[in-house]
């Protein structure tokens, strides 16, 4: 008894230290950026580095908001992220709908063409991209970036919603029209609270992926008061001598609503079938 | 039913107006994807075909000279060699140890659902986050990394680790540090679908822990592992912003310049869209040719895909 006893305890210390091991590389990283960004100047440069600040401050915090223009970047970033999730939720849904509920030719392969264009990374669109955005006119505006990450998120989205609207029974939908509702309120009070967790999911994965977008930002925005948080905290980066007090700063204000959006969605995704569902 | 069927039949539109309907419907995604996703990517070609500036509207058709120049370009096979150390670099160790964590994920333990989403969170940070916090760590005067290396008496002298000798080494790195955690999602989420009793039946024949992992986890995961290594593939080859932004400003980036990396400057540093396109042609053609290649070798062995 006592052997197999040994052995199940010591699988089990192992089993405790990989994953705090684990989680240490993982975590530890961003315990130490915002660990640098609660340091005054003096502090970050100190040797022996300390984990916990000795006199932690929010100066770097302040001079970020007061001295760059962070706040306009960020304000940018959530102008742009957003626009691009409610254009995706609405143009994906409506789409998904017409693949699970129209009956026409090509329907099929269009769908399968859809699925095709999930494998282009952007840096084989960005080129020819920015060349016709200039053509026409739209390079350095907004519009441009919402255009180019609700396409970029399309192919994934459709796929997602048209697999969440097979799963809702016809019957639900014909018993609304049957009892006088028109088709878009059948679809507005049936199906999309049955599609609810889709949509919610799509919706993150849209906002992390234009959130985080480096490439589109970089090539197609050249006005400072346009950039998103990336894109401005590399310039922030760039600038003669490196205040990592100020861009660790910035790291830890970046990363929060990404934290608050995985935490959300942080069940669902090990849960299954979120595995597909991400980029990059 | 049937007199709901045919109740339905009378109050819904013709057949046509349907069509129109779905047709509509779909439309605005289809044209998205069409005009700003495909579209651009059947310019490229006709671009891989022009002598042109990035900004100025003057262009030359030069056939295939792009394609002939980067043939006897140095820099194009530099570029293409360390793409190709990069990707199969990165790809390997995020598998193995994708598996790895995931397979010690996957075990009961108190804190587990914490763990998972520790874990699996540097994905879901901008790269310039991972970037910015890896350049900071890895500081060759000031880093965490190498103080508490030499406090360990693991290192002499401190690493640049964004000088030339290490920069790739770096660069993979926090490439696996960001990524790997798509590779632990999606086998721990097949890992949960794996009945247990198969691994119970097999503890009662006393298959050990290795047997067991060989005759019945990896033929389970394999179907995904397809999928994935597929993706990570297709998506470490064309990685541009870690890369770049690995490489922006350490003076040794050159020593990472990968394809993508090369595509970009040539069209924004040098201006040469022509050849960036080109660059671009290649690397697309290289990928089709690479999964290609990789269904035939490998999708013999997989059920499911």
């Amino acid at each position: 008894m006592s052997a197999a006893r040994t052995r199940r305890l010591l699988g089990r210390a192992l089993i405790y230290a990989v994953a705090a091991f684990l989680v240490f590389l993982a975590g530890g990283p961003f315990v130490w950026m915002l660990s640098t960004s609660l340091k005054p100047p003096g502090e970050v440069f100190a040797h022996p580095p300390a984990l916990i600040p000795a006199a932690p401050t929010l100066e770097n915090f302040h001079r970020l908001f007061g001295q760059t223009s962070f706040l306009v970047y960020f304000r940018n970033s959530v102008l742009v992220s957003g626009l691009a999730v409610l254009l995706t939720l609405v143009v994906g849904a409506a789409g998904a709908y017409s693949l699970t509920r129209y009956r026409y030719a090509g329907r099929e392969q269009i769908a399968v063409l859809i699925l095709c264009t999930y494998m282009f990374a952007p840096i084989m669109i960005v080129i020819p991209f920015f060349i016709l955005a200039k053509r026409v006119g739209v390079e350095n505006t907004h519009l441009v970036l919402v255009l180019a990450f609700t396409s970029f998120c399309l192919p994934f989205t459709l796929w997602l919603l048209r697999a969440f609207f097979e799963t809702i029974p016809l019957e639900l939908e014909e018993a609304a029209l049957v009892d006088g509702a028109d088709r878009l309120r059948a679809v507005l009070h049936v199906v999309a609270p049955l599609a609810l967790p889709g949509l919610i999911a799509t919706g993150i994965f849209t906002f992390i992926l234009a959130w985080n977008d480096y490439i589109f930002t970089r090539i197609l925005i050249s006005s400072d008061e346009l950039k998103t948080l990336p894109v401005g905290v590399q310039d922030l980066f760039h600038s003669a001598l490196i205040d990592w007090g100020l861009i660790m700063a910035a790291g830890v204000l970046i990363t929060v609503p990404a934290l608050v959006f995985f935490l959300a969605v942080q069940r669902q995704l090990v849960a299954g079938w979120g595995s597909g569902g991400l980029k990059g | 039913m049937r007199a709901q069927a045919e109740v339905l039949q009378v109050r819904r539109p013709t057949r046509l107006a349907q069509q129109a309907v779905g047709l509509l419907t779909i439309a605005p995604g289809l044209i998205l994807i069409l005009g700003l996703i495909l579209y651009p990517v059947g310019y490229q070609v006709w671009l891989s075909l022009l002598d042109k500036h990035s900004f100025f509207p003057e262009q030359r058709f030069v056939g295939l000279d792009n394609y002939v120049y980067l043939w006897g370009d140095a820099e194009f096979w530099t570029s293409l060699w360390l793409g190709v150390i990069y990707s199969v670099s990165t790809i390997v160790l995020q598998v193995l140890l994708g598996i790895a964590a995931a397979l010690v994920l996957h075990q009961p333990f108190r804190g587990r659902g914490l763990a998972r989403a520790v874990v699996l969170f540097p994905y879901m940070i901008p790269t310039i986050v991972a970037v910015i916090l890896w350049r900071w760590l890895l500081n060759d005067t000031y880093g965490l990394v190498n103080y508490v290396l030499m406090a360990w008496g693991l290192l002499r002298e401190p690493i640049s680790w964004l000088g030339a000798d290490h920069i790739m080494l770096a660069l993979v790195l926090v490439s696996v540090w960001q990524f790997m955690p798509f590779v632990l999602l999606a086998i721990l989420a097949r890992l949960q679908t794996i009945p247990e009793d198969l691994y119970e039946a097999a503890k009662v024949d006393g298959a050990s822990a290795v047997r067991r992992f060989l005759h019945i986890t990896l033929p389970h995961i394999r179907g995904i592992l397809f999928v994935v290594v597929l993706l990570r593939s297709i998506w470490m080859f064309t990685k541009f912003d870690t890369v770049w932004l690995m490489g922006e400003g350490a003076g040794a980036g050159r020593f990472i310049r990968t394809l993508p990396v090369y595509a970009y400057m040539r069209t924004l540093t040098y201006y040469q869209a022509g050849l960036g396109a080109a660059l671009a042609v290649i690397m697309f053609a290289i990928l089709m040719v690479g999964t290609v290649i990789y269904f035939q070798v490998f999708r013999r062995e997989v059920d499911i895909g």
